[in-house]
């Protein structure tokens, strides 16, 4: 009996005591739940702020690229005591690009070359709202030009061919554009109204009339057979005021008067076709002729020179009937190389030839290049141009200019 | 007699470099979310049946996909939409070819909801209202009073362009949850009673998935077979492969394969549709 009692008691305190004890736990279970509930809502609330700041930063794209070069120039174009070869950075840019929204992108792309820090592209592209295959894009940009808006970083010989250099000095201008790419039907269209002077530095217009720019590209697709064919054709209407001189000098060399203030021409068409064919790794047929009229300063007559286009603004005096096009090869070899044949003409003035044409004379350019890709970002150039220039009386055979001469270059191009 | 010498040393240059260019050890698959598991499955079995073929798949969205297309760091590019204008410029730009597109399979883009959620169709518009926040609460599309909480994809994936250009047609709300693939938008909604999500048919386990159609008095489809042969399920896209010349060699056999009634029953045990 006592023994009972003696057990029933200990039974019960037993009951009690785990009855506590299991309180007391479940009790600091439900505190450490707190605690750490309270924790992670906290790291919630800190996550979905990191969130909301990587989702900013998530909107701005960096790239670029640096052309580190060396070139080697025929000596006997070379000015005694003028070097033959050097070193040197053709390009050092940085493209920043921030997608505030689906379709609202703003760009800046400095550019860092030695000794001349510009600003080559600053500009806002907007969708336009309901029509999605529309953008309007404002500030400063790449003119409408299938040379042009191709991509140094990309272009397969070194430089753009004489004649695009020659009448887009620059590639850039302040303007508007709107740009049609169709999603439906494979049609691209740009307009574009701009000061039509740009020089890197003419910050505002010098006269009261806008440069037009048009072009108009139809895409043909021949999937079967791996082929695309993308046609069309462009134009600048635009005009240079008169500012300083009472005459202008036609192509024919012969002078009309015209006051200070007239709009002398600087209108031109083009052509252009490019050629994609799916043959045992890709190749291309790229070409475009462009012939019209340029008013032009008379020191700038002469073809642009090899490096780079000359950017002079207006006090034009001359204006020259002009033409030129080129014609590319390009074949890839894998995915890793390609070789490239470019032969493009450039004639500053077609109606004037042999010494009446004195420095604005025609030049043939041959040049074949070689583009070895060592991974996603290094890409190895060697590049050989050949320009043949016509030969007269102010521009003889033996003519000691660098930019008359056959050229070798080697680029290192690192791209991010 | 210099300018000759100059070219044949380039040219014996190239021939150098060339000369490793054509070896292909493995082929590589990258791109789309909503095809990684079947692209997988496709892989795994195709090894199997040929063990000297080496494919390695990874997804990272289609958008990625393209990007390794034209870096050259992948060989086949899975994409739930179609490549851009853009994309396919600078395809040409770097490779001179446009692309080949190889439409592999059906997707009906399908519209997850919680188990417990009692609204059964949707229209387009509605959609499109939901995923642009002009249509906020679920009882605007007969549903109960709650708000409505948005999962999507990152931008990187071709389902949220596809989504977008398709369906909601203008910016995407910003309350728009981006989730990190399909799964994780289904996840959300299991777990949500108020979500609603999109994303490939074969993922939608666990959740409800509402009827589709293209306006008021159109008939709602769910992505079945049939409505998606058919074409009548409003949200039908292909799947595609991408890549940058006519396949050749291995690659080709295992494109083949894929497009054979072989490759196309895994298609449907995966979850999606045969392309044709």
């Amino acid at each position: 009996m006592k023994m009972k009692k003696l057990l029933t008691i200990t039974f019960f305190t037993l009951v009690s005591v785990y009855g506590y004890s299991q309180t007391q736990t479940i009790d600091s279970l439900k505190e450490v739940i707190e605690k750490h509930d309270g924790k992670l809502t906290a790291l919630d609330e800190r996550v979905l702020v990191n969130e909301a700041d990587l989702s900013k930063l998530n909107k701005i794209k960096i790239s670029g690229y640096i052309q580190s070069q060396w070139e080697l120039y025929d000596k006997n174009r070379v000015v005694t005591n003028e070097p033959t070869n050097t070193f040197y950075l053709r390009r050092v840019r940085v493209k920043f690009t921030y997608e505030a929204l689906d379709g609202v992108k703003f760009v800046l792309q400095p550019d860092f070359s030695t000794g001349a820090l510009a600003l080559k592209d600053a500009y806002a592209v907007v969708n336009i709202p309901k029509f999605k295959d529309w953008t309007l894009w404002a500030g400063q940009m790449n003119r409408p030009n299938y040379e042009v808006e191709y991509s140094s970083s990309q272009r397969e010989v070194l430089e753009r061919s004489r004649v695009i250099r020659a009448i887009y000095p620059g590639e850039r201008e302040i303007g508007l554009k709107l740009e049609y790419i169709g999603s439906k039907i494979p049609l691209k269209f740009q307009l574009m109204a701009m000061n039509g002077n740009f020089t890197g530095t003419q910050a505002k217009d010098v006269d009261s009339e806008k440069d037009i720019m048009a072009r108009l590209v139809y895409s043909v697709k021949l999937p079967d057979a791996g082929i695309g064919i993308d046609f069309g054709g462009n134009t600048y209407m635009g005009s240079n005021k008169a500012k300083i001189n009472p005459y202008v000098s036609n192509s024919d060399g012969t002078l009309d008067s015209v006051n200070v203030g007239h709009n002398l021409d600087k209108k031109w068409f083009g052509g252009e076709v490019q050629i994609f064919a799916d043959v045992l790794g890709g190749m291309a047929i790229k070409g475009e002729y462009i012939a019209g009229t340029n008013s032009v300063a008379s020191t700038t007559a002469a073809p642009a020179s090899n490096a780079s286009t000359a950017t002079k603004l207006g006090a034009a005096n001359k204006l020259n009937s002009f033409a030129g096009y080129y014609l590319y090869l390009i074949k890839n070899i894998g995915t890793k190389n390609q070789l490239v044949a470019r032969y493009d003409y450039y004639d500053p003035n077609t109606k004037l030839s042999g010494d009446a044409a004195g420095s604005a004379v025609s030049c043939k350019t041959l040049t074949v290049s070689w583009q070895h890709y060592l991974n996603d970002f290094i890409r190895i150039t060697v590049n050989y141009e050949m320009p043949k220039f016509e030969v007269n009386a102010s521009r003889p055979a033996n003519y000691m200019d660098v930019t008359y001469g056959n050229t070798l270059g080697v680029r290192i191009q690192a791209k991010f | 007699m210099k300018n000759n010498k100059i070219l044949s040393i380039m040219l014996i240059m190239v021939v150098m470099a060339t000369a490793t260019g054509f070896s292909q050890a493995k082929i590589t698959v990258k791109g789309s979310d909503t095809m990684v598991i079947l692209a997988q499955k496709w892989a795994e079995l195709y090894m199997k049946s040929n063990p000297a073929a080496s494919i390695q798949v990874t997804g990272g969205g289609s958008g990625v996909g393209i990007t390794a297309l034209i870096n050259g760091t992948t060989d086949i590019c899975n994409s739930s939409r179609p490549m851009k204008q853009t994309e396919i410029e600078k395809l040409k730009g770097r490779y001179n070819t446009l692309g080949v597109s190889i439409p592999c399979a059906k997707d009906g883009v399908t519209i997850f909801l919680n188990e417990s959620n009692k609204v059964q169709e949707l229209t387009l518009k509605q959609l499109s209202d939901i995923y642009t926040t002009k249509i906020k609460n679920w009882k605007e599309v007969g549903g109960i009073d709650a708000p409505i909480r948005l999962y999507g994809r990152e931008n990187s994936s071709g389902t949220y362009t596809y989504f977008h250009d398709e369906v909601v047609r203008a910016d995407y709300a910003a309350s728009v949850q981006s989730l990190p693939g399909t799964a994780a938008v289904v996840n959300a909604v299991k777990k949500d009673v108020n979500g609603i999500g999109y994303g490939g048919a074969a993922y939608a386990v666990g959740v409800r998935y509402a009827k589709v159609k293209k306006d008021a008095n159109s008939p709602a489809y769910v992505p079945t077979k049939e409505s998606i042969g058919k074409g009548e399920y409003p949200i039908t896209r292909y799947l595609y492969m991408y890549l940058r010349n006519k396949p050749t060699g291995e690659t080709k056999k295992y494109i083949d394969w894929i497009l054979s009634s072989e490759g196309q029953m895994v298609v449907t045990e995966v979850g999606y549709f045969p392309y044709k």
